[in-house]
């Protein structure tokens, strides 16, 4: 049974269903965008075009690329996860702590993942089961966590240092063959792992159904509730990959990336960029690399250049609008083309 | 009755419109006289709506002329239009439901400072005018369908239009609306309102509209005084050939009707909208539920699928025999019941998803819930073989759902439930919205599955399509069963004396 329906699904390969009526403008805006900033960089700066650089982008924006697959899948279904940094922070101080403590690494990370499953099962739980609004859901869960683990563990602390000596702190920061990185490699890994839950899981199909007509798919029998837990488990996976990735780097776990907010608007910002809209039900893992490919390169440029990190917000501000206004003008939308919910 | 000579008060001259390289409407003529009534017929997709959005200035022509009262006009957003006496009252309405129905019957042409009173009272003399039964300060969204069409028609009339589109006015009004809209219309005509109306229901265009076109892909086939047209003639222009409408006969009723219902239903209660309503439905046969629109029929059939809660401690269910209490649909398809959405647009399908992905979700939602991998294969092979069944037609594989006619649109949502090999099948206004040659196809769907042994509910505002389909008729009112009718026994007359008395 399951070798014929192998041999099916290989004779059909899934037809592309996404990006009709709006078409995937937007991602090809951005798409070209992007190159004409690496040309314009690769003349206009020394060293960018150098593969040293390409290195330290690729690098540097591997946790943004962890984050974004957990938050679009969550978008796709019709959600949004606003705990996903505070996910991100639990993950990394419950590791963090364990490991310091002396507990060997692979408990440590069996732990964590332990307590980001049973966390992304709580958001899910409050969002199909109780019903609350999924941004309300999120919002909330995210205070709490943050308050609880300052109050409990770091006792009001907003830091917590990690020993950069400790050989699992390097493993997680360091190549694993040379020229590849571990940030890297698993930013591969959840990538693939992206593509296989949209593309290849059945609930995958749930996911797109949920995102394009919420009260058809729970009408039809779909397991929605279900495919909430799996989205929302998925997406508090990534927030620990990510939280690792990022904890290693730097050599702590900070809260203030929590309380400022910025990562969770880039998280969104590449999300939407990448061409995925908000309502859901479109999008794939090429938007997710379109919207990190944008937001790396304007990153790295910008650092390059000296720019001040007011003046990278600004610009990354007028980037988004500017896309948005140049994909309305390119596709306008008609009473014809709009659906319900569309944002 | 209009002399050839009077001037047209609104005329298009070969007029087009296209979106996306695809005519919607091509080179039509158009003329509206003074005071007169004009039924467009046409399937879904012929290009009604297209003709009377370019007319209330919702869009501009592609190409060709719109004159109003003999000069060529261009109507750059909606409020030119009704600047020049024309409006349109939308198929969705078109009020603000947070406003109250006098705030909603001036909106637009409020003044800085509003005194409530006054509006109030403005509102009220036209309402009154017009013999409507609404209070100005009630909210619109509170409003049911029929009144809130009312309220539109009285904004219109408010406005002083001389010419007023209507949108499909009789999809959602029972009977007595029906005919109390026509009324209307006829008092507005004597006092020289032009009036365009939409209808699927050709004997409506037939016995209320002055004169008739009938549209076709975009063209405009035939226009005429209607009493030179018949249903026939109407359908020939419409779809190009005769049609054969008569679905099979519904079988000998009751020739051997199971004992064991394959549904039970008591004393149901759902917030003030469903008042202890009871019912058997039985394997088999067809079970039509007629009844005015927020009678309780399509609420009923959402609590027993699970998809909104009864009230507390509101009436038992059994399937089988055996009591169900379903918390979300999805236990109440995997136990074998299907529900039809009457709004496929909100709630019956995936529209930006093709034919088959839609009806391969049907699939996967009972049968593919524990397979980890999507079984592609299997949900194409289902999907490919019930658009053969069910003859779903689409202009290309994976165009989206969206795209397709209202009556392949319907057969999707229908294709989606049967792929799931229900027991119970609850289909909710089947036919709304849907082009003549779809409806019977429709209808003889519903007939097959009945006949293939499973339960059918019926739920349909449209008597002759209960009267034609059911082997026993249950009439809803208020929110109970208030009758009940065998095959042989029920007529229109007696369903709707039992529906409002």
């Amino acid at each position: 049974m399951n070798s014929t329906n192998a041999a099916n699904a290989a004779a059909m390969t899934p037809t592309p269903r996404r990006g009709v009526g709006r078409k995937n403008m937007l991602e090809r805006v951005v798409a070209v965008a992007t190159l004409v900033l690496v040309v314009v960089f690769s003349f206009s700066i020394d060293g960018f075009a150098t593969l040293g650089n390409l290195r330290v982008i690729l690098s540097n924006s591997a946790s943004l690329a962890i984050l974004s697959c957990g938050m679009a899948v969550v978008i796709i279904s019709r959600g949004l996860d606003l705990s996903l940094i505070a996910q991100m922070v639990a993950g990394a101080t419950i590791f963090g702590i364990l490991i310091s403590s002396g507990v060997t690494a692979p408990a440590a990370l069996l732990v964590a993942i332990v307590a980001m499953v049973v966390f992304g099962f709580l958001n899910a739980w409050l969002i199909a089961y109780v019903e609350i609004p999924a941004m309300l859901a999120t919002l909330a869960s995210s205070m709490f966590l943050v308050g609880l683990l300052r109050f409990a563990i770091l006792r009001g602390e907003f830091l917590l240092l990690l020993p950069k000596s400790n050989p699992t702190v390097a493993f997680l920061a360091g190549d694993i063959v040379p020229g590849i990185s571990m940030p890297v490699l698993l930013m591969v890994a959840t990538l693939a792992a992206t593509w296989f839950l949209l593309n290849r899981a059945s609930v995958g199909r749930v996911v797109y159904a949920m995102g394009d007509n919420f009260q058809a798919a729970r009408l039809a029998g779909l397991p929605v509730r279900t495919s909430t837990i799996v989205v929302y488990v998925f997406s508090a996976v990534t927030a620990l990959i990510a939280g690792l990735i990022m904890a290693a780097a730097s050599g702590a776990v900070d809260f203030r990336t929590v309380t400022n907010g910025t990562l969770l608007f880039d998280v969104i910002l590449v999300v939407v960029l990448g061409g995925i809209p908000l309502r859901g039900g479109r999008g794939g893992v090429r938007n997710i690399v379109v919207g990190v490919a944008l937001i790396a390169i304007m990153r790295n440029g910008m650092t390059l250049m000296d720019f001040t990190t007011q003046t990278q917000d600004m610009l990354k501000g007028l980037v988004l609008l500017t896309a948005i206004v140049t994909d309305n003008y390119l596709n306008p939308r008609d009473a014809e083309t709009d659906t319900v919910g569309d944002l | 009755m209009t002399a050839k000579a009077v001037r047209p008060v609104v005329s298009l001259e070969n007029a087009t419109k296209t979106y996306g390289g695809i005519a919607a409407l091509a080179e039509a003529n158009f003329e509206l006289y003074p005071g007169e009534i004009h039924a467009l017929v046409g399937e879904n997709g012929a290009g009604k709506s297209t003709l009377c959005k370019l007319i209330a200035g919702v869009i501009a022509p592609s190409d060709g002329l719109l004159r109003v009262d003999g000069e060529t006009v261009t109507f750059l957003a909606p409020k030119d239009a009704s600047a020049r006496g024309i409006s349109m009252v939308y198929q969705e309405t078109s009020l603000v439901p947070q406003l109250t129905v006098a705030q909603n019957i001036v909106l637009g042409r409020e003044r800085a400072f509003n005194s409530v009173r006054k509006v109030r009272n403005a509102a009220r003399q036209v309402l009154q005018r017009l013999n409507f039964k609404v209070d100005p300060s009630q909210l619109a969204g509170s409003l049911s369908a029929a009144k809130r069409q009312m309220v539109e028609i009285a904004r219109s009339v408010l406005n002083e239009a001389r010419v007023i589109i209507l949108d499909e006015p009789t999809a959602a009004l029972t009977p007595e609306e029906t005919d109390h809209l026509f009324d209307l219309m006829k008092s507005l005509q004597r006092s020289g309102v032009a009036m365009i109306f939409i209808s699927h229901a050709l004997e409506e265009a037939l016995s209320h509209a002055d004169r008739i076109s009938v549209l076709r892909n975009g063209r405009m086939m035939v226009t005429g005084p209607a009493t030179d047209f018949d249903r026939s003639s109407l359908i020939r222009h419409m779809i190009g050939e005769d049609l054969n409408e008569r679905g099979p006969a519904p079988a000998a009723a009751g020739a051997a009707r199971s004992v064991v219902p394959v549904l039970r239903v008591e004393n149901i209660r759902m917030g003030s909208i469903v008042n202890n309503m009871s019912f058997s439905i039985f394997p088999g046969e067809v079970t039509g539920i007629a009844g005015l629109i927020g009678s309780g029929r399509s609420e009923v059939a959402k609590v027993i699928m699970g998809h909104t809660k009864r009230n507390f401690g509101g009436g038992r269910i059994w399937l089988d025999g055996r009591e169900v209490r379903y918390a979300i649909p999805a236990e109440a398809v995997a136990d074998g019941i299907a529900y039809v959405s009457e709004d496929r647009k909100l709630d019956g399908f995936f529209d930006t998803l093709s034919v088959t992905e839609n009806v391969g979700l049907g699939w996967l939602a009972k049968f593919g819930r524990r397979t980890l991998l999507a079984p592609f294969g299997r949900m194409h092979q289902v999907a490919r073989e019930w658009e053969q069944r069910l003859s779903i037609r689409g202009i290309a594989a994976n165009q989206p759902v969206l795209h397709l006619s209202g009556g392949n649109q319907q057969k999707v949502v229908i294709a989606k439930s049967l792929v799931q090999q229900p027991r119970l099948v609850i289909f909710d206004e089947p036919t709304r919205g849907v082009d003549v040659g779809a409806i019977a196809e429709i209808r003889q769907i519903i007939r097959s599955i009945a006949e293939s042994g499973a339960g059918v509910i019926l739920i349909s505002s449209y008597l002759p399509e209960i009267l034609d389909l059911s082997d026993r008729i249950l009439v809803a009112k208020s929110g109970t069963i208030a009758a009940e009718f065998s095959r042989a026994e029920a007529t229109a007359e007696k369903i709707l004396h039992a529906a409002v008395h």
